[in-house]
Protein backbone atom coordinates (compact mmCIF):
# COMPACT_ATOMS: atom_id res chain seq x y z
CA UNK A 1 0.00 0.00 0.00
CA UNK A 2 2.78 2.43 0.92
CA UNK A 3 4.58 1.57 -2.26
CA UNK A 4 1.51 2.34 -4.33
CA UNK A 5 1.10 5.67 -2.56
CA UNK A 6 4.73 6.53 -3.20
CA UNK A 7 4.32 5.78 -6.89
CA UNK A 8 1.19 7.87 -7.09
CA UNK A 9 2.94 10.79 -5.42
CA UNK A 10 5.86 10.50 -7.79
CA UNK A 11 3.50 10.46 -10.75
CA UNK A 12 1.69 13.55 -9.48
CA UNK A 13 4.99 15.39 -9.28
CA UNK A 14 5.74 14.49 -12.88
CA UNK A 15 2.31 15.78 -13.85
CA UNK A 16 2.71 18.94 -11.82
CA UNK A 17 5.56 20.54 -13.71
CA UNK A 18 5.21 22.68 -16.82
CA UNK A 19 4.10 26.18 -15.86
CA UNK A 20 2.75 28.89 -18.15
CA UNK A 21 4.98 31.68 -19.41
CA UNK A 22 4.15 35.32 -19.86
CA UNK A 23 4.89 37.35 -23.00
CA UNK A 24 4.68 34.32 -25.21
CA UNK A 25 2.41 34.49 -28.20
CA UNK A 26 0.73 31.12 -28.48
CA UNK A 27 -0.44 30.56 -32.02
CA UNK A 28 -3.43 28.23 -32.29
CA UNK A 29 -3.45 26.33 -35.58
CA UNK A 30 -5.43 23.63 -37.27
CA UNK A 31 -2.55 21.20 -37.87
CA UNK A 32 -4.43 19.67 -40.80
CA UNK A 33 -5.03 22.71 -42.97
CA UNK A 34 -2.64 22.66 -45.85
CA UNK A 35 -1.25 25.11 -47.09
CA UNK A 36 -2.01 27.56 -44.25
CA UNK A 37 -0.86 25.32 -41.41
CA UNK A 38 0.24 21.72 -41.55
CA UNK A 39 3.01 19.34 -40.58
CA UNK A 40 5.91 19.76 -42.98
CA UNK A 41 8.06 16.97 -44.42
CA UNK A 42 10.54 17.34 -41.54
CA UNK A 43 7.81 16.78 -38.97
CA UNK A 44 7.67 20.44 -37.86
CA UNK A 45 4.57 22.60 -38.25
CA UNK A 46 4.73 25.01 -41.15
CA UNK A 47 2.50 26.73 -43.70
CA UNK A 48 1.76 30.27 -44.81
CA UNK A 49 0.06 31.37 -41.58
CA UNK A 50 2.75 29.78 -39.44
CA UNK A 51 5.58 31.51 -41.30
CA UNK A 52 3.85 34.90 -41.22
CA UNK A 53 2.99 34.57 -37.52
CA UNK A 54 6.55 33.60 -36.66
CA UNK A 55 7.94 36.58 -38.58
CA UNK A 56 5.34 38.93 -37.06
CA UNK A 57 6.34 37.83 -33.55
CA UNK A 58 9.94 38.64 -34.33
CA UNK A 59 8.91 42.14 -35.38
CA UNK A 60 6.68 42.59 -32.32
CA UNK A 61 9.28 41.17 -29.94
CA UNK A 62 7.15 38.29 -28.69
CA UNK A 63 8.21 34.73 -27.99
CA UNK A 64 6.52 32.41 -30.45
CA UNK A 65 4.90 29.11 -29.67
CA UNK A 66 2.61 26.84 -31.70
CA UNK A 67 -0.43 25.12 -30.28
CA UNK A 68 -2.39 22.68 -32.47
CA UNK A 69 -6.08 23.01 -31.62
CA UNK A 70 -8.95 20.64 -32.15
CA UNK A 71 -10.88 22.56 -34.82
CA UNK A 72 -14.38 21.69 -33.51
CA UNK A 73 -13.58 23.20 -30.12
CA UNK A 74 -11.20 26.01 -31.11
CA UNK A 75 -13.27 28.78 -29.46
CA UNK A 76 -13.31 26.88 -26.18
CA UNK A 77 -9.55 26.47 -26.35
CA UNK A 78 -9.07 30.16 -27.11
CA UNK A 79 -11.40 31.17 -24.24
CA UNK A 80 -9.53 28.92 -21.88
CA UNK A 81 -6.22 30.69 -22.68
CA UNK A 82 -4.69 27.62 -24.24
CA UNK A 83 -3.65 29.83 -27.11
CA UNK A 84 -3.79 33.58 -27.76
CA UNK A 85 -5.09 33.54 -31.31
CA UNK A 86 -6.74 31.27 -33.84
CA UNK A 87 -4.83 32.03 -37.03
CA UNK A 88 -5.09 29.19 -39.45
CA UNK A 89 -7.02 29.86 -42.62
CA UNK A 90 -10.01 30.63 -40.45
CA UNK A 91 -13.18 31.95 -42.05
CA UNK A 92 -14.64 34.99 -40.30
CA UNK A 93 -18.17 34.11 -39.28
CA UNK A 94 -20.98 36.36 -38.13
CA UNK A 95 -21.44 34.16 -35.06
CA UNK A 96 -17.89 34.98 -33.94
CA UNK A 97 -18.54 38.73 -34.20
CA UNK A 98 -21.82 38.31 -32.33
CA UNK A 99 -20.05 36.39 -29.57
CA UNK A 100 -17.81 39.42 -28.98
CA UNK A 101 -14.48 38.08 -30.21
CA UNK A 102 -11.90 40.52 -31.53
CA UNK A 103 -11.29 39.82 -35.21
CA UNK A 104 -8.44 41.20 -37.31
CA UNK A 105 -8.85 42.79 -40.70
CA UNK A 106 -9.40 40.04 -43.30
CA UNK A 107 -6.28 38.94 -45.18
CA UNK A 108 -7.54 36.33 -47.62
CA UNK A 109 -10.46 35.99 -50.04
CA UNK A 110 -11.79 32.51 -50.18
CA UNK A 111 -14.69 30.66 -51.65
CA UNK A 112 -16.28 27.26 -51.36
CA UNK A 113 -16.18 24.85 -54.29
CA UNK A 114 -17.41 21.39 -55.16
CA UNK A 115 -14.95 18.62 -55.89
CA UNK A 116 -16.18 15.62 -57.89
CA UNK A 117 -14.62 12.55 -59.48
CA UNK A 118 -12.93 13.31 -62.79
CA UNK A 119 -15.36 11.06 -64.67
CA UNK A 120 -18.45 12.35 -62.83
CA UNK A 121 -21.47 13.67 -64.75
CA UNK A 122 -22.05 16.35 -62.11
CA UNK A 123 -21.31 19.66 -63.83
CA UNK A 124 -22.78 22.17 -61.39
CA UNK A 125 -24.55 22.38 -58.03
CA UNK A 126 -27.86 21.89 -59.88
CA UNK A 127 -26.84 18.29 -60.66
CA UNK A 128 -26.52 17.45 -56.98
CA UNK A 129 -30.18 16.51 -56.50
CA UNK A 130 -30.38 13.04 -55.01
CA UNK A 131 -26.60 12.83 -54.55
CA UNK A 132 -24.49 12.31 -51.45
CA UNK A 133 -22.24 15.24 -50.49
CA UNK A 134 -19.45 15.31 -47.91
CA UNK A 135 -18.23 18.28 -45.85
CA UNK A 136 -15.74 18.60 -42.98
CA UNK A 137 -17.16 18.94 -39.49
CA UNK A 138 -16.81 22.43 -38.01
CA UNK A 139 -15.78 24.17 -41.24
CA UNK A 140 -17.45 27.23 -42.72
CA UNK A 141 -18.62 25.01 -45.57
CA UNK A 142 -20.74 23.06 -43.13
CA UNK A 143 -22.27 26.30 -41.81
CA UNK A 144 -23.04 27.46 -45.34
CA UNK A 145 -24.82 24.24 -46.21
CA UNK A 146 -26.98 24.56 -43.11
CA UNK A 147 -27.53 28.30 -43.47
CA UNK A 148 -27.35 30.28 -46.71
CA UNK A 149 -27.31 27.20 -48.93
CA UNK A 150 -29.93 25.22 -46.99
CA UNK A 151 -32.16 25.09 -50.07
CA UNK A 152 -29.39 23.39 -52.02
CA UNK A 153 -28.74 20.99 -49.14
CA UNK A 154 -32.40 20.01 -49.13
CA UNK A 155 -31.99 18.53 -52.63
CA UNK A 156 -29.17 16.17 -51.53
CA UNK A 157 -29.93 12.56 -50.79
CA UNK A 158 -27.63 12.92 -47.80
CA UNK A 159 -25.06 15.32 -46.33
CA UNK A 160 -22.16 13.42 -44.77
CA UNK A 161 -19.89 15.17 -42.25
CA UNK A 162 -16.36 13.82 -42.08
CA UNK A 163 -13.73 14.44 -39.48
CA UNK A 164 -11.08 15.76 -41.86
CA UNK A 165 -10.47 16.51 -45.55
CA UNK A 166 -8.59 13.33 -46.23
CA UNK A 167 -11.53 11.12 -45.27
CA UNK A 168 -13.86 13.31 -47.31
CA UNK A 169 -11.69 12.96 -50.43
CA UNK A 170 -11.12 9.25 -49.85
CA UNK A 171 -14.88 8.77 -49.61
CA UNK A 172 -15.19 10.61 -52.90
CA UNK A 173 -12.57 8.55 -54.71
CA UNK A 174 -13.97 5.36 -53.19
CA UNK A 175 -17.42 6.17 -54.57
CA UNK A 176 -19.07 6.51 -51.15
CA UNK A 177 -19.99 10.15 -51.80
CA UNK A 178 -20.58 12.02 -55.06
CA UNK A 179 -19.12 15.43 -54.21
CA UNK A 180 -17.07 17.17 -51.54
CA UNK A 181 -17.86 20.73 -50.45
CA UNK A 182 -14.64 22.41 -49.41
CA UNK A 183 -12.56 25.62 -49.26
CA UNK A 184 -10.93 26.44 -52.59
CA UNK A 185 -7.25 26.35 -51.45
CA UNK A 186 -7.67 22.86 -49.99
CA UNK A 187 -9.47 21.62 -53.10
CA UNK A 188 -6.83 23.20 -55.30
CA UNK A 189 -3.94 21.46 -53.62
CA UNK A 190 -5.65 18.08 -53.56
CA UNK A 191 -6.76 18.27 -57.20
CA UNK A 192 -3.21 19.19 -58.26
CA UNK A 193 -1.85 16.05 -56.63
CA UNK A 194 -4.65 13.70 -57.67
CA UNK A 195 -5.96 13.63 -61.23
CA UNK A 196 -8.82 11.35 -60.14
CA UNK A 197 -10.78 14.39 -58.97
CA UNK A 198 -11.72 17.72 -60.48
CA UNK A 199 -13.00 21.04 -59.17
CA UNK A 200 -16.27 22.43 -60.52
CA UNK A 201 -16.01 25.96 -61.86
CA UNK A 202 -18.68 27.39 -59.59
CA UNK A 203 -18.07 29.56 -56.55
CA UNK A 204 -20.52 28.97 -53.76
CA UNK A 205 -20.40 31.56 -51.01
CA UNK A 206 -17.67 34.15 -50.71
CA UNK A 207 -15.81 34.36 -47.45
CA UNK A 208 -12.74 35.90 -45.90
CA UNK A 209 -10.07 34.66 -43.55
CA UNK A 210 -9.03 36.52 -40.42
CA UNK A 211 -7.45 36.17 -37.00
CA UNK A 212 -9.57 35.43 -33.93
CA UNK A 213 -8.63 36.92 -30.56
CA UNK A 214 -10.36 36.89 -27.17
CA UNK A 215 -12.67 39.83 -26.46
CA UNK A 216 -10.20 41.50 -24.07
CA UNK A 217 -7.22 41.22 -26.41
CA UNK A 218 -7.89 44.31 -28.53
CA UNK A 219 -4.35 45.51 -27.87
CA UNK A 220 -2.72 42.25 -28.88
CA UNK A 221 -4.71 42.23 -32.10
CA UNK A 222 -3.53 45.75 -32.96
CA UNK A 223 0.05 44.82 -32.14
CA UNK A 224 0.00 41.77 -34.41
CA UNK A 225 -1.77 43.65 -37.21
CA UNK A 226 0.90 46.37 -37.06
CA UNK A 227 3.65 43.75 -37.15
CA UNK A 228 2.10 42.08 -40.20
CA UNK A 229 1.83 45.50 -41.87
CA UNK A 230 5.57 45.97 -41.30
CA UNK A 231 6.17 42.64 -43.03
CA UNK A 232 4.04 43.74 -45.97
CA UNK A 233 6.01 46.97 -46.27
CA UNK A 234 9.47 45.46 -46.05
CA UNK A 235 8.62 42.77 -48.58
CA UNK A 236 8.90 39.77 -46.24
CA UNK A 237 5.19 39.11 -46.67
CA UNK A 238 5.44 38.83 -50.45
CA UNK A 239 8.55 36.70 -50.10
CA UNK A 240 6.76 34.16 -47.91
CA UNK A 241 3.64 34.29 -50.10
CA UNK A 242 5.73 33.39 -53.15
CA UNK A 243 6.37 29.98 -51.55
CA UNK A 244 2.64 29.24 -51.62
CA UNK A 245 1.55 29.83 -55.24
CA UNK A 246 -1.88 28.24 -54.75
CA UNK A 247 -3.02 31.01 -52.40
CA UNK A 248 -0.80 33.92 -53.47
CA UNK A 249 -3.38 35.51 -55.77
CA UNK A 250 -6.08 35.83 -53.14
CA UNK A 251 -4.00 37.52 -50.45
CA UNK A 252 -5.61 40.90 -49.78
CA UNK A 253 -2.52 42.70 -48.49
CA UNK A 254 -0.70 42.00 -51.73
CA UNK A 255 -3.58 43.10 -53.94
CA UNK A 256 -3.75 46.52 -52.27
CA UNK A 257 -0.37 47.43 -53.69
CA UNK B 1 8.26 12.98 -45.54
CA UNK B 2 10.60 10.03 -45.19
CA UNK B 3 9.45 6.90 -43.41
CA UNK B 4 12.11 7.49 -40.75
CA UNK B 5 10.77 10.96 -39.92
CA UNK B 6 7.28 9.52 -39.79
CA UNK B 7 8.32 6.79 -37.34
CA UNK B 8 10.30 9.28 -35.24
CA UNK B 9 7.42 11.74 -35.09
CA UNK B 10 4.88 9.05 -34.26
CA UNK B 11 7.28 7.46 -31.81
CA UNK B 12 7.40 10.79 -30.01
CA UNK B 13 3.62 10.72 -29.83
CA UNK B 14 3.77 7.11 -28.69
CA UNK B 15 5.69 8.25 -25.59
CA UNK B 16 2.68 10.40 -24.72
CA UNK B 17 0.34 7.50 -25.45
CA UNK B 18 2.34 5.38 -23.01
CA UNK B 19 2.21 8.16 -20.41
CA UNK B 20 -1.60 8.15 -20.56
CA UNK B 21 -1.66 4.36 -20.40
CA UNK B 22 0.63 3.79 -17.42
CA UNK B 23 -0.54 6.76 -15.35
CA UNK B 24 -4.18 5.80 -15.92
CA UNK B 25 -3.54 2.26 -14.69
CA UNK B 26 -1.55 3.54 -11.74
CA UNK B 27 -4.42 5.69 -10.54
CA UNK B 28 -7.49 3.78 -11.69
CA UNK B 29 -6.62 0.31 -10.35
CA UNK B 30 -6.48 1.42 -6.67
CA UNK B 31 -9.25 3.99 -7.16
CA UNK B 32 -11.46 1.25 -8.60
CA UNK B 33 -11.03 -0.80 -5.43
CA UNK B 34 -12.07 2.17 -3.32
CA UNK B 35 -15.14 2.72 -5.50
CA UNK B 36 -16.01 -0.99 -5.33
CA UNK B 37 -15.86 -0.96 -1.52
CA UNK B 38 -18.03 2.19 -1.37
CA UNK B 39 -20.47 0.56 -3.78
CA UNK B 40 -20.78 -2.45 -1.46
CA UNK B 41 -21.00 -0.30 1.67
CA UNK B 42 -23.69 -1.24 4.18
CA UNK B 43 -24.60 2.42 4.37
CA UNK B 44 -27.50 2.68 1.91
CA UNK B 45 -26.78 6.33 1.09
CA UNK B 46 -23.10 5.77 0.27
CA UNK B 47 -23.92 2.73 -1.82
CA UNK B 48 -26.68 4.49 -3.76
CA UNK B 49 -24.51 7.56 -4.37
CA UNK B 50 -21.62 5.48 -5.67
CA UNK B 51 -24.00 3.57 -7.86
CA UNK B 52 -25.20 6.84 -9.39
CA UNK B 53 -21.65 8.03 -10.07
CA UNK B 54 -20.72 4.72 -11.72
CA UNK B 55 -23.85 4.90 -13.81
CA UNK B 56 -22.91 8.37 -15.12
CA UNK B 57 -19.30 7.39 -15.81
CA UNK B 58 -20.25 4.27 -17.70
CA UNK B 59 -23.27 5.81 -19.38
CA UNK B 60 -21.65 8.83 -21.04
CA UNK B 61 -18.95 8.84 -23.74
CA UNK B 62 -15.36 9.11 -22.58
CA UNK B 63 -14.90 11.89 -25.13
CA UNK B 64 -17.49 14.00 -23.31
CA UNK B 65 -15.86 13.29 -19.96
CA UNK B 66 -12.51 14.41 -21.36
CA UNK B 67 -14.01 17.72 -22.47
CA UNK B 68 -15.80 18.15 -19.12
CA UNK B 69 -12.70 17.48 -17.03
CA UNK B 70 -10.46 19.68 -19.20
CA UNK B 71 -12.70 22.68 -19.79
CA UNK B 72 -15.36 22.31 -17.06
CA UNK B 73 -13.24 23.95 -14.33
CA UNK B 74 -12.57 26.92 -16.58
CA UNK B 75 -16.18 27.54 -17.53
CA UNK B 76 -17.56 26.89 -14.05
CA UNK B 77 -14.94 28.52 -11.81
CA UNK B 78 -12.66 30.47 -14.14
CA UNK B 79 -9.69 28.25 -13.29
CA UNK B 80 -7.30 28.45 -16.23
CA UNK B 81 -6.77 25.28 -18.22
CA UNK B 82 -3.59 23.41 -17.46
CA UNK B 83 -0.80 23.88 -20.00
CA UNK B 84 0.24 20.33 -19.28
CA UNK B 85 -2.63 18.46 -20.91
CA UNK B 86 -1.54 15.20 -19.36
CA UNK B 87 -3.16 16.23 -16.06
CA UNK B 88 -6.79 16.55 -17.24
CA UNK B 89 -6.38 13.67 -19.68
CA UNK B 90 -5.12 11.25 -17.04
CA UNK B 91 -7.71 12.50 -14.54
CA UNK B 92 -10.56 11.82 -16.96
CA UNK B 93 -9.20 8.43 -18.00
CA UNK B 94 -8.48 7.35 -14.40
CA UNK B 95 -11.97 8.27 -13.19
CA UNK B 96 -13.63 6.58 -16.16
CA UNK B 97 -11.61 3.38 -15.91
CA UNK B 98 -12.00 3.26 -12.12
CA UNK B 99 -15.75 2.93 -12.64
CA UNK B 100 -15.26 -0.11 -14.90
CA UNK B 101 -12.63 -1.68 -12.63
CA UNK B 102 -14.92 -1.13 -9.62
CA UNK B 103 -17.64 -3.24 -11.18
CA UNK B 104 -15.14 -5.95 -12.09
CA UNK B 105 -13.84 -5.99 -8.52
CA UNK B 106 -17.37 -6.12 -7.13
CA UNK B 107 -18.24 -9.04 -9.37
CA UNK B 108 -15.15 -10.85 -8.13
CA UNK B 109 -15.73 -10.12 -4.45
CA UNK B 110 -19.40 -11.06 -4.55
CA UNK B 111 -18.62 -14.33 -6.29
CA UNK B 112 -16.81 -15.63 -3.22
CA UNK B 113 -18.93 -18.19 -1.29
CA UNK B 114 -20.33 -17.07 2.09
CA UNK B 115 -18.92 -20.25 3.59
CA UNK B 116 -15.43 -18.82 3.40
CA UNK B 117 -16.39 -15.83 5.53
CA UNK B 118 -18.05 -18.13 8.05
CA UNK B 119 -15.03 -20.42 8.17
CA UNK B 120 -12.71 -17.45 8.65
CA UNK B 121 -14.91 -16.17 11.47
CA UNK B 122 -14.80 -19.56 13.20
CA UNK B 123 -11.02 -19.54 12.90
CA UNK B 124 -10.94 -16.19 14.63
CA UNK B 125 -10.06 -13.90 11.69
CA UNK B 126 -11.16 -10.30 11.96
CA UNK B 127 -13.19 -8.85 9.08
CA UNK B 128 -10.18 -6.95 7.79
CA UNK B 129 -7.97 -10.04 7.94
CA UNK B 130 -10.61 -12.13 6.20
CA UNK B 131 -10.83 -9.67 3.34
CA UNK B 132 -7.12 -8.99 2.87
CA UNK B 133 -5.73 -12.50 3.47
CA UNK B 134 -8.44 -14.83 2.24
CA UNK B 135 -10.88 -13.12 -0.08
CA UNK B 136 -8.74 -10.60 -1.97
CA UNK B 137 -6.02 -13.00 -3.22
CA UNK B 138 -8.66 -15.28 -4.70
CA UNK B 139 -10.56 -12.35 -6.19
CA UNK B 140 -7.46 -11.06 -7.96
CA UNK B 141 -6.91 -14.42 -9.59
CA UNK B 142 -10.50 -14.67 -10.64
CA UNK B 143 -10.87 -11.22 -12.19
CA UNK B 144 -7.56 -11.09 -14.03
CA UNK B 145 -8.97 -12.01 -17.48
CA UNK B 146 -11.62 -9.27 -17.23
CA UNK B 147 -9.00 -6.76 -16.11
CA UNK B 148 -6.81 -7.68 -19.09
CA UNK B 149 -9.80 -6.96 -21.30
CA UNK B 150 -10.09 -3.44 -19.94
CA UNK B 151 -6.35 -2.83 -20.13
CA UNK B 152 -6.26 -3.80 -23.80
CA UNK B 153 -9.19 -1.47 -24.46
CA UNK B 154 -7.36 1.31 -22.64
CA UNK B 155 -4.43 1.06 -25.04
CA UNK B 156 -6.75 1.83 -27.92
CA UNK B 157 -8.84 4.39 -26.04
CA UNK B 158 -5.80 6.62 -25.54
CA UNK B 159 -6.41 7.92 -29.07
CA UNK B 160 -9.46 9.71 -27.65
CA UNK B 161 -7.14 12.31 -26.11
CA UNK B 162 -7.17 14.14 -29.46
CA UNK B 163 -10.48 15.77 -28.38
CA UNK B 164 -8.55 18.08 -26.05
CA UNK B 165 -5.67 18.34 -28.54
CA UNK B 166 -3.23 16.30 -26.55
CA UNK B 167 -0.63 15.34 -29.15
CA UNK B 168 -0.53 11.59 -28.67
CA UNK B 169 0.41 9.15 -31.42
CA UNK B 170 -2.87 8.93 -33.28
CA UNK B 171 -3.31 12.71 -33.35
CA UNK B 172 0.16 13.07 -34.88
CA UNK B 173 -0.63 10.26 -37.30
CA UNK B 174 -3.73 12.09 -38.52
CA UNK B 175 -1.72 15.26 -39.07
CA UNK B 176 0.89 13.42 -41.11
CA UNK B 177 -1.82 11.59 -43.05
CA UNK B 178 -3.34 14.95 -43.90
CA UNK B 179 -0.17 16.72 -44.98
CA UNK B 180 1.03 13.73 -47.00
CA UNK B 181 -2.45 12.74 -48.24
CA UNK B 182 -1.57 9.17 -47.46
CA UNK B 183 -2.99 6.37 -45.34
CA UNK B 184 0.40 4.95 -44.37
CA UNK B 185 0.47 6.79 -41.00
CA UNK B 186 -2.72 4.95 -40.05
CA UNK B 187 -1.07 1.63 -40.84
CA UNK B 188 1.90 2.65 -38.73
CA UNK B 189 -0.46 3.62 -35.89
CA UNK B 190 -2.18 0.24 -36.13
CA UNK B 191 1.18 -1.45 -35.94
CA UNK B 192 2.17 0.54 -32.83
CA UNK B 193 -1.09 -0.34 -31.06
CA UNK B 194 -0.95 -3.99 -32.00
CA UNK B 195 2.63 -4.52 -30.89
CA UNK B 196 1.90 -2.72 -27.65
CA UNK B 197 -1.11 -4.90 -27.00
CA UNK B 198 0.90 -8.03 -27.78
CA UNK B 199 3.25 -6.98 -24.97
CA UNK B 200 0.32 -6.28 -22.63
CA UNK B 201 -1.12 -9.69 -23.46
CA UNK B 202 2.19 -11.37 -22.81
CA UNK B 203 2.72 -9.57 -19.50
CA UNK B 204 -0.78 -10.32 -18.23
CA UNK B 205 -0.40 -13.94 -19.31
CA UNK B 206 2.75 -14.19 -17.20
CA UNK B 207 0.97 -12.71 -14.19
CA UNK B 208 -1.93 -15.14 -14.59
CA UNK B 209 0.48 -18.05 -14.75
CA UNK B 210 2.31 -16.96 -11.64
CA UNK B 211 -0.92 -16.66 -9.73
CA UNK B 212 -2.21 -20.11 -10.68
CA UNK B 213 -0.26 -21.77 -7.90
CA UNK B 214 -2.97 -24.29 -7.08
CA UNK B 215 -2.88 -25.97 -10.47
Amino acid sequence: MKKILAWMLAAMMVLGCGAAMADTFVHGIDPEYDPFSYMGPDGEYTGFDVEIARAACEVAGLDYEIFPVNWDTKEVQLDAHECDVIWSGMTIKQSMIDAGYVISAPYYDSTQVLVVRADSDIKSSADLAGKIVAVQLGTSGEDLLHGELADLTATFQELVTTENFLTAFTNLEGNAVDAVFVDLPVADKYAKEHDTVTILDEELGKEQYGLLFRAEDQELCAKIEAAVQTLVENGTYAEIAAKYPSIENNLLFLQAK
Amino acid sequence: MTLTTMFLKMGEGFGKTCAIFFLTLLFSLPLGMLVALLRMSRNRLVSALTRGVISILRGTPLMLQLLAVTYGPYYLFGISVSRNKLIPVVTAFAINYAAYFAEIYRGGIESMPVGQYEAAQVLGYTRKQTFLRIILPQVIKRILPSVTNEVVTLVKDTSMAFTVSYQEMFTIGKQIANSQTSFIPFLVAGLFYYVFNLLVDFAMGRVEKRLSYYR
